[in-house]
């Protein structure tokens, strides 16, 4: 799993590459809970490159969007992969999170 | 190539293991012919197990590495039919006992079940004296 951020203004931006499981998750779970640190974190997850993602990895998401919420800001995703995308609607996750088909949309 | 395809594992039960399962999973399932959507197929086969076995690495043996767990892998082409048993000597659970997830609220745990019984078509849980087995089929459609 690579993990890239960058910034456009106020929004921090990870982008994640490879697959996101159990094995994996653990540095994605680090960096969120420091971009959540503060109050009203902008955050986006570009998932584009991810083609694999469990149910570890759906509970580190929603670990980092309430975090976020709670402070006052807000973490959406974007790019999701199709299978990807099913996992989220059939967990109805697709309901709790924004999500976005690009990452322009979010600046 | 015979009918069933049967593939054999016995392997640690570590999480670093997993995305080889997944490989196998994938490779099995491009022989198959007919199927009406295989990349999605494959993918929910592939969380399926996964899941499973994630259970297995993290509640069977609480994350201990010394523990192993065998898995066999059964392709029927005639009977259109994936059939995965999960063997492990670790702790084993009630299924009973775990609340189902409420699907209206986000939650940081709980979708691995849920996961695995929406994706499939048969989830067999059964735990013996230092054998739990699991067993879980996909009608390959």
């Amino acid at each position: 799993m690579e993990m890239v951020e960058h910034s456009a203004g106020p929004m921090r931006i990870l982008e994640l590459h490879g697959r996101l499981d159990a094995h994996t998750v653990a540095p994605v779970q680090a960096w969120l809970e420091r971009a959540t640190a503060g109050p009203e974190a902008q955050i986006l997850v570009n998932l584009a490159d991810v083609a694999f993602i469990d149910s570890t990895a759906l509970g580190t998401l929603v670990q980092g969007l309430k975090r976020c919420r709670q402070g006052g800001g807000d973490l959406r995703l974007c790019c999701l992969q199709r299978p990807v995308r099913m996992i989220f609607e059939l967990t109805r996750l697709d309901r709790a999170f924004t999500i976005l088909t690009d990452e322009e949309l979010a600046v | 190539m015979g009918d069933p395809e049967t593939i054999r594992l016995d392997m640690p039960a570590s999480y670093g293991y997993l995305d080889a399962v997944s490989s196998l999973i994938a490779a099995l399932l491009e022989s198959v012919e007919g199927l009406r959507d295989p990349a999605m197929l494959s993918y929910n086969m592939q969380l399926a197990v996964h899941e499973a076995c994630t259970n297995i690495v993290r509640h069977a043996y609480g994350g201990c590495s010394d523990g192993r767990v065998r898995i066999t892998l059964i392709l029927s082409r005639q009977a259109r039919r994936l059939t995965v048993e999960l063997i492990d000597t670790g702790r084993p659970f009630d299924p009973s006992a775990v609340a189902a997830v409420d699907l209206s609220q986000p939650h940081e745990h709980g979708y691995g079940l849920f996961l695995m019984h929406s994706l499939l078509d048969q989830v067999t849980y059964d735990p013996q004296p230092g054998r739990n087995r699991w067993l879980l089929v996909k009608d390959l459609r």
